[in-house]
């Protein structure tokens, strides 16, 4: 007989996926765009592999008026237009039986009762327990009432998180006093600022790919990398979205939040074990290392007239809702140094940018040159350097380019590429970004969300480039559409001796 | 799961190994020539079947299940020690799956062992392994465990996976004997998974309660050794039934999770596991113990 024993001897040995608490996820922009493309066919794809709570329940909650009848047609429609599995009717049935509507019409106490009165409901009707995760998929405007309203309605009963979707701030002060606002309310474990690159799975597979294998870490450093160049390439323009890119440009729409990131992740030293504080701390670390470019180190640029893919495409300016004269840029690159020792003096090149050739997120490390290739000079003339190319999307996996040589007499070198395609070695779909970070948000896991303190050096850095920007006007636009951004771009790597890699 | 864009065959008679390796290579250097893009060859193990013929069928069937699920070689060895003559014949297939805006392929090689080929097949299959990637053996039917077959392949292998549902008699004991060796599954113990999850869910009150089990012989007796090994307790036995069922304290249980995996998904669990299963093997032994086999 076991006795006066808690632990559970038929556990041992079944891998029992760890499932979120009962809640209920309050979705605060529900009409919106993220919501019907990302969230709502995230959380059917958990619903599909039941990684969802028993007891679970969704609140659409937005200004729009609409019953719940309405809201769970929209959203079938919207998981039946997006979601990675096909449309199982069983699953929808489960998932849309505790899903709820509510309209706000913020400052409205009375909506927000009503919000409190459904949730309530819903505790006693699916035995969510009091357990909410609200997410924020609001504009930066309804943020801040909207999180003062949930503190106010917190319940004594089970716990709070909040998902807050970026922009978080569009400087350093504004994102402080977010921070404030939040941590005046809530413990920095409720707060979950999402960036959904970190739910991607080729970045954490960086992780894996760096601290999993004996053989890269031991040269992941200046003495055997040249330098490292990220690249986030969109093909596509601003899609609608004037009013915002307008105020927030390149360097707030990406280079703030994503690119940094991926430096973050490429450069941080080892953590002591995979936990949230562990892994952010070494994020947190290569931020606050990273030193402020000078003027002649960035290069802004803003797309003109082009060809995308063949078909011809506008200006920025000429794109609805941009200023006739809008000096807002499309493209940033960077040259950023790591103030520590193992990356001194090694380059890290970033750029990012719309309406470049193509859609494409790669982290490029260039290793050095063989010191002393034995070969005659023209044998080596295919030969370029070793690089390791994670590409982060699309067709995720990596790529290690080697020196070989060619078959037959002589000695001929080139450089060939050895593959490692996600698709082919695991033949499981990758999740979807927001499918991690929405589990892992319900689960209290905030390892892969961005902490106060990274936030904050995030927009320190974007706020002292951006305030060399206002002393000069630049010459807009200055490369055309479908192009990899402006000659100055390519100078930034030419001064050094270096290129950008070859597409 | 996606069909194959394309299957290059060949076959030969009485064939070497080196000629069954050439061939390969020409059937992917065949496709890439038609230009269907960019293809790779990607594995992530070496996958050997050991099936006598009269389960050929049967295994054939759980690998088209499994279609592009585990890009690898599965080298299918056919014994036919009866037949008078000694050789080796091949028959091959490169199958290209779609993989984004590139191919991958998979390489299927099965191998007829007439006669005296059939005694040594670890020589056989050791030079088509694919270096420094595992192995994983499925033995289909019962092995005769002190054979030369099953040593020897036993030793190739970094798992072993058994389906102990097929054997005429439950001989557990002998099989541990590979415990040591490699790891060992058994497809009749992945049958129970559901079973397990929702009598775990019953601690701790099941500790002392009454559990009655009935159901196939294989599974019943390692949901039996389970139980008993891990609550320390003897069980009752299990009486026979085609569907397995449990019953605690007179309630029937459900298991958990929807619907019955198939053969092809439940080998496909299999071979995305690599360590030892130090609980089956406690099952096992246990329901050798309890059963005298």
């Amino acid at each position: 007989m076991i006795a006066a024993t808690t632990q559970n001897p038929l556990l041992e040995g079944l891998q029992v996926r760890r499932r979120p608490e009962p809640c209920a996820v309050v979705i605060y922009g529900a009409s919106g765009d993220l919501t019907q493309r990302k969230l709502m066919p995230a959380l059917y794809a958990l619903a599909v592999r039941r990684l969802l709570p028993d007891r679970f329940a969704v609140v659409g909650a937005a200004r729009t008026r609409e019953s719940d009848e309405a809201f769970r047609a929209r959203m079938e429609e919207a998981v039946r237009d997006h979601a990675r599995d096909p449309f199982d009717r069983e699953v929808w049935e489960e998932l849309a039986a505790g899903m709820r509507y509510c309209t706000l019409e913020a400052p409205d106490a009375g909506a927000e009762s009503r919000l409190s009165a459904i949730l309530r409901q819903l505790d006693e009707e699916r035995g969510t327990a009091g357990n909410r995760l609200y997410y924020f998929a609001v504009p930066p405007s309804a943020f801040e009432p909207l999180v003062r309203e949930v503190a106010e309605r917190r319940s004594r009963e089970g716990w709070v998180r909040l998902v807050v979707e970026k922009p978080f701030g569009h400087d350093l002060e504004s994102a402080r006093r977010l921070n404030e606002l939040l941590a005046e309310r809530f413990a920095e474990s409720e707060v979950f600022r999402i960036d959904h690159y970190l739910g991607k799975e080729t970045v954490q597979n960086m992780l894996a790919l760096r601290f999993a294998n004996g053989i890269f870490e031991p040269i992941w450093n200046r003495q055997f990398i040249d330098h490292v160049q990220i690249t986030v390439a969109e093909s596509l323009g601003i899609e609608g979205r004037a009013a915002f890119y307008e105020q927030a440009g390149a360097i707030r729409d990406i280079f703030q939040n994503h690119l940094l990131q991926l430096v973050a992740i490429t450069a941080m030293e080892p953590p002591i074990d995979f936990t949230a504080d562990a892994v952010r701390n070494e994020k947190v670390k290569v931020l606050r290392s990273l030193h402020t470019p000078g003027p002649r180190s960035v290069v802004r640029g803003q797309y003109g007239r082009g060809f995308i893919e063949g078909e011809e495409v506008p200006g920025y300016r000429e794109e609805e809702g941009v200023a006739p004269d809008s000096t807002t840029e499309t493209f940033v690159a960077a040259k950023l140094h790591v103030d520590n020792w193992r990356w001194a003096d090694t380059p890290f090149y970033v750029r990012t940018g719309k309406r470049l050739p193509r859609r494409e997120t790669t982290i490029a490390i260039q290793f050095k040159r063989a010191p002393h290739p034995p070969f005659e000079e023209t044998a080596a003339e295919g030969l370029r350097p070793n690089v390791l190319l994670i590409h982060v999307q699309p067709n995720e996996g990596m790529s290690l380019a080697i020196g070989a040589k060619v078959p037959g007499q002589g000695m001929t070198i080139r450089t060939v590429h050895m593959d490692f395609l996600y698709g082919s070695a695991f033949r499981e779909a990758l999740p979807e970004a927001y499918e991690r970070l929405v589990l892992d948000a319900m689960l209290g896991d905030a390892t892969l969300f961005t902490r106060a303190d990274e936030i904050e050096e995030q927009w320190s850095l974007v706020d002292a480039i951006t305030a060399a920007w206002k002393r000069d006007r630049p010459a807009f636009p200055n490369y055309a559409a479908g192009t990899w951004g402006p000659p100055s771009a390519d100078e930034l790597l030419h001064r050094d001796g270096r290129s950008w890699r070859r597409h | 799961m996606a069909a194959p864009l394309t299957v290059e065959g060949w076959d030969g008679r009485d064939v070497r190994l080196g000629q069954v390796e050439a061939e390969l290579a020409r059937l992917r250097g065949l496709s890439a020539a038609e230009g269907r893009g960019s293809q790779q060859r990607t594995s992530v193990m070496t996958h050997v079947a050991w099936v006598p013929p009269e389960w050929l069928d049967a295994a054939e069937r759980t690998l088209e299940g499994m279609a592009e699920r585990h890009p690898s070689r599965t080298i299918i060895l056919v014994p036919h020690p009866e037949s008078g003559q000694s050789r080796i014949d091949a028959e091959i297939a490169v199958r290209w799956f779609p993989a984004g805006d590139r191919s991958v392929c998979g390489e299927l090689i099965e191998l007829h062992l007439h006669g005296e080929r059939a005694r040594a097949p670890a020589s056989i299959v050791l030079p088509l392994l694919i270096s420094d990637l595992p192995v994983f053996l499925r033995w289909r039917g019962e092995p005769v465990f002190d054979g030369p077959q099953w040593v020897q392949l036993v030793e190739v292998a970094d798992r072993v996976v058994v389906d102990s549902s097929e054997w005429r008699e439950l001989r557990y004991r002998e099989l541990a004997e590979a415990f040591g060796q490699a790891a060992v599954s058994d497809i009749a113990w992945a049958r129970l998974l559901p079973w397990r999850l929702e009598l775990a869910g019953r601690w701790p009150g099941i500790r002392d309660q009454e559990i009655e089990i009935r159901g196939p012989r294989a599974e019943a007796a390692l949901l039996r050794g389970w139980l008993c090994a891990r609550l320390e307790r003897v069980l009752p036995p299990a009486a026979s039934s085609r569907e397995l069922g449990v019953r605690v304290e007179g309630d029937e249980l459900a298991p958990q999770g929807a619907g019955v995996a198939s053969p092809s998904d439940l080998l496909s669990a299999e071979l995305e596991r690599f360590g030892r299963d130090r609980v089956y093997e406690q099952a096992a032994l246990a329901a050798a113990q309890l059963t005298g086999v």
